[in-house]
């Protein structure tokens, strides 16, 4: 680190002339904290895309009640977020599954839960998949809607999650797929381009955050979601334990953290963010019992 | 249907034809650019209001404004011209006027040039990332992200400045030479005012290319949308803020649209601008 930074400052004054005039908006650097803890420093947190507009919410509140730090929120994915965390230039790794008996190395902080759900379009009139027939379609076995009870006559779009997603882990063990097997007509990032996708497209199947999918039926958009194993997925399924695909969303850290990254941990995992997580459609922990199959 | 054989303006079917065939090409790029505009307009204009311009943003980016983002995008281009236009603008200078007598030089980079402007933007995003963010230590910052605009944008502005200055007729440079002009007096009192409009060219697709730009960004400037206290911070770029409204964020459709709408005008507003100025300093020397 200590290399890193004196570079940092050479090169910081190679092109400082350059700069002058840009800098002058920075504001100055606020009070100290009137109250006994005086926490300060900038937190980096990188990783999943499903975990990140929930830790920046979180971030803004922690700041309120210490004005000097700052929580830094990057995105791009769980492994993402493994790595940065791993090579340290992440304090906090945001991971939307449980860590692999691999990933040892890291530590496992658990925020909220989360499900994911099949998304159909509205106007499908398939009611129920059961497993097996889920595993077909994703391994092109079944290419046509018609070859499934009440299913239309055209054919299968499947839509799968980008490698390196979470959610595609998630989803992978709960069926017990392997990716190389999977027959994908569109390939998706993060949650919401899976909705646009299904929601645009009448014999589509994806997958996507129950979270996010609930919101959007709320919104009337022409979506639905299945139910797995008998057990209709929502927010409330979710917080009672009965529905299998779920997961749990962490944030990672390796060894021992800085005091303030410490904090913030414990934020995260108090009462005080619980508001936060219901707002991004997530189930606080507290109430979530662990579900029977959790990945 | 033959062409005429009579000399003259005389209109055939097949001009007619081909007038036809121009005249359904000039209405049908009208009309798209008309329909993706309507339809930013048509989602975002209701949700544009002063506190949308002037407040922050709140509930991941479903409530709030997009202040923070508009101070980020601006600082980021100001790193980003602070660097490339200076570079652009010399390397045009030894391109276009001081290679004649080393033509392999001038080779090599103009290949090299072309070369880089045709790579995708998540491959300078990544060297951004690998470079500026950590073998520099900048990490996620306004700084990296505006370097790594600099070198994406560095070769645009060098072959639209290179061409302006090719522009520019023999017989000024021979007029000066008779006249006993120095070089340097030549190139900033001759050349480089007759340039001037190659050089806006260049500079407005830069910006263009450097507002728009998403992939270069978020993996350098970074996702964090909070205003930046010095470019050392990491700051949303207006372009990755419309990209998560609408592929991550549930709901976040109308201010995607909103965001999109203010991202267009102002890249007008600084074109605009750019022309305006160009158009001064080519008055006043």
């Amino acid at each position: 680190m200590k290399k890193i930074s004196t570079i940092r400052q050479y090169s910081l004054g190679t092109v400082a002339f350059l700069m002058l005039g840009l800098t002058a908006c920075a504001k100055p650097p606020q009070a100290a904290n009137s109250e006994g803890i005086k926490l300060q420093g900038n937190i980096v947190l990188t990783g999943s895309s499903t975990v990140a507009p929930l830790a920046i919410e979180m971030g803004k509140r922690f700041e309120e009640q210490h004005p000097q730090v700052r929580v830094d929120v990057q995105t791009g994915g769980s492994s993402r977020g493994l790595a940065d965390t791993r090579n340290g230039s992440a304090d906090i790794g945001m991971v939307s599954r449980s860590l692999k008996p691999e990933e040892g190395d890291l530590t496992a902080h658990a925020i909220a839960r989360d499900g994911i759900a099949i998304i159909l379009h509205s106007e499908n009139p398939v009611a129920e998949l059961s497993p097996e027939q889920v595993v077909d379609i994703y391994q092109g076995q079944l290419t046509q809607w018609s070859d499934v009870a009440g299913g239309p006559t055209s054919p299968i779009t499947v839509v799968n999650k980008a490698e390196g997603r979470s959610t595609l882990d998630v989803f992978l063990k709960h069926f017990d797929l392997k990716n190389s097997e999977i027959q994908a007509q569109v390939i998706i990032g993060d949650n919401e381009q899976g909705i646009k996708t299904v929601t645009g497209n009448p014999n589509a199947i994806g997958y996507v955050s129950i979270g996010a999918a609930e919101h959007s039926i709320g919104r009337g958009e022409p979506l639905k979601m299945l139910p797995l194993d008998g057990v209709s997925p929502s927010t409330t399924t979710l917080q009672d334990g009965t529905f299998p695909l779920a997961r749990t969303l962490n944030l990672v850290t390796q060894g021992a953290s800085e005091p303030t990254a410490q904090a913030f941990l414990q934020f995260a995992q108090s009462p005080q963010v619980q508001d936060l997580i219901e707002q991004q459609n997530f189930v606080p922990i507290e109430s979530a019992p662990l579900a029977p199959s959790t990945p | 249907m033959s062409i005429s054989q009579r000399p003259g303006l005389t209109v055939t079917a097949l001009d007619r034809l081909l007038g036809f065939a121009m005249a359904a090409t000039v209405i049908a790029v009208g009309l798209g650019f008309c329909w993706i505009l309507g339809a930013i307009v048509a989602q975002g204009l209701g949700q544009i209001s002063l506190a949308f311009l002037l407040a922050e943003p709140s509930n991941a980016g479903r409530e709030g404004g997009i202040a923070p983002m508009l101070v980020s995008t601006l600082l980021i281009l100001g790193v980003c011209l602070a660097i490339a236009l200076p570079l652009g603008l010399g390397t045009a200078l030894l391109l276009a006027e001081f290679t004649i007598t080393d033509q392999r030089l001038g080779r090599l980079v103009r290949r090299s040039l072309d070369f880089l402007a045709g790579v995708p933007s998540i491959v300078f995003g990544l060297f951004g990332n690998a470079f500026f963010s950590q073998v520099l230590g900048l990490g996620f910052s306004i700084l990296s992200g505006g370097l790594t605009l600099a070198c994406m944008v560095l070769p645009l502005l060098i072959r639209t400045t290179e061409e302006g200055l090719r522009a520019v007729p023999p017989s000024y440079r021979q007029g000066a030479a008779a006249l006993g002009l120095s070089q340097t007096t030549t190139l900033f009192k001759i050349i480089l005012p007759a340039a001037v409009p190659g050089l806006i060219a260049g500079l407005v697709l830069g910006m263009g290319r450097a507002l728009a730009e998403t992939a270069a960004l978020i993996f350098t400037s970074g996702y964090v949308d909070r205003f930046p206290r010095s470019l050392m911070d990491s700051g949303r770029a207006l372009s990755i803020h419309i990209f998560d409204l609408s592929m991550n964020i549930p709901g976040g459709d109308a201010r995607a649209a909103a965001s999109a709408l203010v991202l267009l005008t102002l890249l007008l507003l600084l074109n605009l601008l750019a022309g305006a100025l160009a158009q001064r300093w080519a008055n006043s020397s």
